[in-house]
């Protein structure tokens, strides 16, 4: 009990501040909060869908992209808030049409198909593009960059409850029985197929509409950068660094990662890149559980 | 349609095909032996293409040479990552439970540090040189002789492989350990030296791909990524842990790459080659030779 009011207390200190911060920071620490936010909206959708079933998808980075393109193509032509709400529908129903087919295969096959979905589409826009005769689109008027943090923590907010909310759902056990065994889960009547399809449908709407925010703040909309694999690879490691079984993991990772790519990013990136590649491997060796489930693990050793 | 019959296009596929069944064998064999998925692949070669630019650039070592340098270092590289992190993986009962997508993992982790680290020792800069680029006359259709070199080498390497895991004992052994991984125990198969071999064989393999390819594409630090991609289809394609369906794969993907961007335009062929492959794999989820799962 007294854990758990310690936990709500913290959640709450943790909101002010970040309520606040717009107030306290300076542009460029307002910028790298905004980053930081969407890392964890980003990782949070990933976590809800391939963090509890275990269908390891490379292909997040396609519902981001289409968020974005949504926004370029619609901007200024209907409220913000509308476009916004569609470019996560446009992202939802993507994993809609995608999801009955594509959730039909497992393992390494779902692994590269994902990625492959992902970069059909990448060179599907980038067709339709050149096709139309614009290469990279500029958005004017974008909102100020303290409207989108608002928008990406509410965003986070939203992603980290759902990520929450399920895992602690019907819905929650039935996808880590999936990961489990998915037979056995279906021979148990869990409606498999369905559970699947839904996780991937609530998965994609968030990242649509990130992709869509993050464009507002580069001002710019260019396929090969939106659509980057980079993008995907970046929420996996996080995902896996942080921990992918529960709400907080996803909040560590992305934090730890972005702390080390101020450090580093600007003065040596190459290096940030073969430090980040060296603790991929050796959290999926020795913590495969994430720093946050490290963390539980160590409180319930104390407590014990 | 003429030109869709002319030799010239037939080379630059067979070509491709050559390329593609070698750097697709070695990411099959260590998938199919041991569940594994290499997503550092691609990075292998490019670690083969250096040391063949290098060669020739500092020794004046041609790639007809070099490539048993580029082979050895990939090998022994194959060997040190078997022994200080698969042997482990694998025996490790919580992560052998996720095989598959920790082995991605891990193998994403390599491919950054190795694109990394090239980066760092060589630069981001691309590299080629120029060798055995004399022309030949093939009836009407003419090619450069490092293209026939890389055909031959290419066709030969796999053709060996391929022969080794279907004749010889070792290669019994291994395709018992692909199809019946505990029977094979059972029966005295010593799982852990064939796994050496495999890791050994397949990284090999990735980098005389990786050599051959330096002849007539040039070496970056992140120009591995697309082959790997290719390498994946392929192996889809054919059937995961399926060798000789790999090689069809390749010819195919091969064909479709080819020939399909010269009926439309280069533009369209990443397009072509995911649509292909996201086609079959919606419409005939274990691939084209797979065997159904479950």
């Amino acid at each position: 009990m007294k854990t758990r009011i310690f936990s709500l207390a913290g959640i709450a200190v943790l909101l002010a501040l970040c309520i606040a911060a717009p107030q306290m920071l300076d542009a460029y620490s307002l910028g790298v909060a905004l980053q930081l936010l969407s890392w964890i909206a980003l990782t949070q959708s990933w976590v809800t869908f391939s963090g509890l079933t275990g269908y390891v998808s490379l292909g997040h980075a396609v519902f981001y992209g289409l968020g974005a393109y949504v926004m370029a193509l619609l901007w200024q032509s209907a409220p913000l808030w509308e476009i916004l709400l569609g470019s996560g529908f446009a992202g939802a129903l993507l994993a809609l049409v995608i999801g009955y087919p594509a959730l039909r295969v497992s393992g390494p096959y779902f692994v590269i198909l994902t990625l492959g979905l992902s970069e059909f589409f990448k060179y599907i826009v980038i067709a339709v593009e050149a096709g139309l005769e614009s290469s990279g689109r500029l958005i004017f008027g974008a909102p100020d960059p303290e409207t989108l943090y608002y928008i990406m923590l509410l965003l986070a907010v939203v992603a980290t409850l759902l990520t929450w909310g399920l895992a602690r759902s019907r819905w929650g056990a039935g996808l880590r029985a999936i990961r489990e065994d998915e037979t056995a889960a279906e021979t148990l009547g869990v409606p498999v197929t369905f559970l699947k399809i839904a996780a991937f449908v609530i998965s994609a709407f968030i990242p649509g509409v990130v992709g869509a925010v993050w464009v507002l703040r580069t001002t710019y909309f260019e396929p090969m950068q939106l659509f980057s694999p980079t993008t995907s690879f970046t929420i996996v490691t996080m995902a896996i660094i942080g921990g992918s079984d529960r709400a907080p993991g996803p909040i560590f990772g992305a934090a730890f990662i972005v702390l080390l790519s101020e450090l580093l990013w600007a003065r040596a990136p190459h290096v940030y890149l073969v430090i980040l590649g060296v603790l991929l491997v050796s959290f999926v060796l020795f913590v495969p559980k994430g720093i946050s489930g490290q963390l539980a693990w160590l409180m319930r050793r104390r407590r014990a | 349609m003429d030109q869709l019959a002319s030799t010239q296009l037939l080379l630059s596929a067979l070509v491709l095909a050559s390329i593609y069944a070698l750097v697709a064998l070695g990411l099959n064999l260590i998938y199919g032996t041991m569940r594994l998925l290499n997503v550092a692949h691609g990075e292998l070669m490019m670690l083969g293409g250096y040391t063949s630019f290098w060669a020739f650039e500092l020794l004046g070592v041609g790639t007809l040479w070099s490539m048993f340098g580029a082979i050895a270092l990939t090998a022994a590289l194959g060997a040190l990552c078997y022994v200080t992190v698969f042997r482990y993986v694998v025996r490790n009962r919580e992560l052998a439970a996720r095989l598959e997508s920790n082995s991605l993992l891990i193998f994403f982790g390599f491919s950054i540090i190795i694109q990394n680290g090239l980066s760092i020792a060589f630069s981001a800069d691309q590299r080629s040189y120029t060798y055995l680029n004399g022309i030949f006359a093939l009836g009407d259709a003419r090619v450069e002789l490092n293209r026939l070199a890389v055909l031959g080498v290419g066709a030969a390497a796999t053709a060996a492989c391929v022969l080794f895991f279907r004749f010889s004992r070792l290669g019994l052994a291994t395709r018992a350990l692909i199809q019946q991984r505990d029977a094979a125990s059972l029966v005295g198969i010593n799982a852990d030296r064939i796994q050496l071999l495999v890791f050994c064989v397949g990284f090999g393999m990735a980098g005389l791909a990786g050599s051959l390819v330096s002849m007539t594409e040039t070496v970056t630090p992140f120009g591995g990524f697309p082959y790997t991609i290719s390498a994946f289809i392929v192996i889809i394609l054919g059937g995961l842990g399926n060798l000789t369906g790999g090689i069809l794969g390749a010819v195919l993907l091969a064909t479709i790459e080819i020939y399909g961007v010269a009926l439309t335009s280069s533009a369209y062929r990443s397009i072509l080659v995911y649509g292909v492959f996201i086609a079959i794999l919606f419409l005939r989820p274990q691939g084209l030779l797979g065997r159904k799962m479950r």
